[in-house]
């Protein structure tokens, strides 16, 4: 039913955008750029939940590629260190994750502006040192080596188009649950935080258990992606899960727009075309280098907050929504006249 | 219904109310009124609970609540509109409104998230509940308008329109006619005392005295942070302090 008014899912874009993503892999065959499209499902899922972090409970995460690592290293010592199942390893993935936010984002929620910012910056530096020197359970700096495939029905997930698709179910999962949670009484609690926690409260709306509970989802966002990566990867190290990380997945959401959860999506879509265009100018030309890269986010970065400080997905949407009624209403005035 | 005992508020060194002591019973509406920087709306942020008073007690219906936090006064049924204007400015009026129906409704971010039965018909009901408090302000063709393109007037009905969302007992309105034209408050007049007579008590801060004489059960006086009377509306104006507080003291120099 249409509820006029209200915001709710356009389940026609999903089902294109489901459309798009099953049909990928037989239009572009080459295999570097599928295997991009993977990493870019895993990348989706953790700006998803950044996303819907940033946009709706108005708090900013530096840190998410820690949950992200705990995600991965998780499932890493379960299967790899103490044989168990990849299901058993999603598992920890997710409460280890989940547990750490929890901690965090309990003792959080009462405080306002930029405290979890910090806090998340902090958390994720540490993440990083004790994945480097926890040797006897993290391996060190050279990381786990031989982690299994996954497995599902007898059937092993292996690299390539399964691991795609495998993956993306998993992303398109994630953006569904999103955009149920962005289009319901929470979605909107969550919203009208970020107008007026004042008035917000007034109304009985309990602002720090929705903060906690979103950052709880976006750490378990971030430990599924960890967990698809460990396993897609065969060998994790601390390397991945850097500080520099948590920056770009900010980037992927600050350059889409935050407001939205298609916006998490587009920029992580947009931010890994990048990548992977000046990798390939990089085999070109010498002076290309992968330091070109972070110039290149920085940049973005730059000229988003200036020009369009909603995002694209955002600035884009509500210019063609202006063009449609325009259109819509220009015709109107033609039948009347 | 409410009784505020003996409360004191100061920021600092400075008192915004002193020992301030009132009470009302249900089914009226009351008024709260008093020249710039009486306190009025120190008492307001206090009674729903923005913050607490530096002392006193401050109990509404048999219960104290004056050291719950700002979210626990919705159900308990204390509801309030706010002088400056806090609407949600990125969500539509319905949207708004159905904020103010979260009390009422029950859908945490699990059965959100996997969209359970029974979520929808929820949605579907806070919908139709928001849409009849919009028709009771009157604000039904601008419905599904974003709240941030709407003017003051239709803002203040948008506020009230949210406020009764909740269903509340006591409904708290902080100069809810400021800035409106002569047609407008004698509109908001009328919606007042309808309210009243719906059987939610009406407590306001108001400065158009034209409007607070006319609807008012009953007044109390605030000036420099302490009360200086309690009344009828008839009791009220022909009160001297009252005169010499609005008017200053030269005027009572001049008149003896």
């Amino acid at each position: 039913m249409k509820l006029k008014g209200v915001q709710q899912t356009n389940w026609i874009g999903v089902g294109i955008f489901v459309l798009i993503v099953l049909i990928f892999p037989f239009v572009v065959t080459q295999s570097f750029l599928l295997n991009h499209a993977t990493f870019t499902g895993i990348y989706v899922i953790v700006s998803l939940g950044l996303g819907l972090l940033m946009g709706y409970a108005g708090q900013i995460s530096l840190g998410q590629a820690a949950f992200y690592g705990v995600g991965a290293y998780a499932t890493a010592i379960m299967t790899t260190t103490y044989g168990l199942s990849p299901w058993i390893g999603l598992i920890f993935s997710i409460a280890i994750a989940a547990l750490l936010a929890y901690i965090m984002g309990y003792t959080m929620a009462r405080l306002s502006g930029y405290y979890l910012a910090m806090a998340t910056l902090a958390f994720g530096i540490i993440v990083h040192s004790v994945l480097v020197e926890w040797r006897s359970v993290t391996l060190g700096a050279s990381g786990f080596y031989g982690i299994p495939s996954i497995n599902i029905f007898g059937y092993t997930i292996t690299q390539g188009i399964p691991y795609y698709y495998f993956v993306w179910a998993f992303a398109i999962i994630g953006i569904i649950i999103c955009l149920n949670i962005v289009h319901s009484r929470v979605g909107r609690a969550l919203r009208s935080i970020h107008d007026s926690e004042i008035a917000s409260s007034a109304m009985g709306v309990e602002t720090g258990k929705y903060k906690t509970q979103i950052f709880v989802l976006s750490a378990i966002f971030a430990g599924v992606a960890g967990w698809l990566f460990a396993h897609m990867s065969y060998s994790i190290s601390p390397s991945s899960f850097t500080l520099d990380a948590s920056i770009i997945f900010l980037a992927m959401v600050v350059l889409g727009g935050s407001s939205s959860v298609w916006g998490a999506v587009l920029g992580t879509v947009l931010i890994t075309m990048i990548q992977v265009t000046v990798h390939t100018l990089g085999e070109q030309f010498t002076f290309i280098t992968s330091e070109f890269e972070h110039v290149v986010y920085g940049l973005i970065l730059v000229l988003v907050i200036i020009f369009m400080p909603r995002g694209l997905f955002p600035t884009i949407s509500s210019w063609l929504n202006n063009k449609m009624s325009q259109r819509s209403s220009e015709t109107q005035e033609k039948k009347a006249s | 219904m409410l009784e505020v005992k003996n409360v004191t508020k100061t920021f600092g060194g400075v008192v915004a109310n002193k020992d301030v002591s009132f009470s009302f019973e249900e089914g009226q509406i009351v008024g709260l009124i008093g020249p710039n920087g009486a306190g009025k709306s120190t008492m307001f942020n206090m009674i729903s609970a923005i913050f607490p008073p530096s002392e006193g007690e401050i109990i509404f219906r048999k219960q104290r609540i004056d050291k719950m936090p700002t979210n626990a006064m919705a159900p308990l049924g204390i509801s309030r509109t706010f002088q400056n204007l806090q609407v949600f400015k990125n969500m539509t009026v319905v949207e708004n409104v159905m904020v103010g129906r979260h009390i009422r409704t029950k859908t945490g971010t699990l059965r959100a998230a996997l969209k359970l039965p029974g979520t929808k018909k929820e949605e579907v009901s806070a919908y139709d509940k928001a849409m009849e408090y919009i028709q009771f302000v009157g604000l039904q063709d601008l419905y599904d308008h974003l709240a941030g393109n709407l003017a003051l007037g239709k803002l203040r009905l948008l506020e009230l329109a949210r406020a009764l969302a909740t269903e509340p007992k006591l409904l708290l309105l902080d100069e809810i006619a400021a800035g409106l034209n002569h047609k407008e408050t004698k509109e908001m007049s009328n919606l007042i005392e309808k309210i009243r007579n719906n059987g939610t008590t009406v407590f306001v801060v108001e400065h158009d005295m034209d409007l607070v004489m006319s609807i008012c059960d009953k007044i109390i006086v605030l000036d420099q942070g302490e009360k200086i009377a309690e009344g009828t509306p008839r009791e009220i104006q022909s009160n001297q302090r009252v005169i010499t507080a609005y008017l200053g003291a030269e005027v009572e120099k001049n008149a003896q």
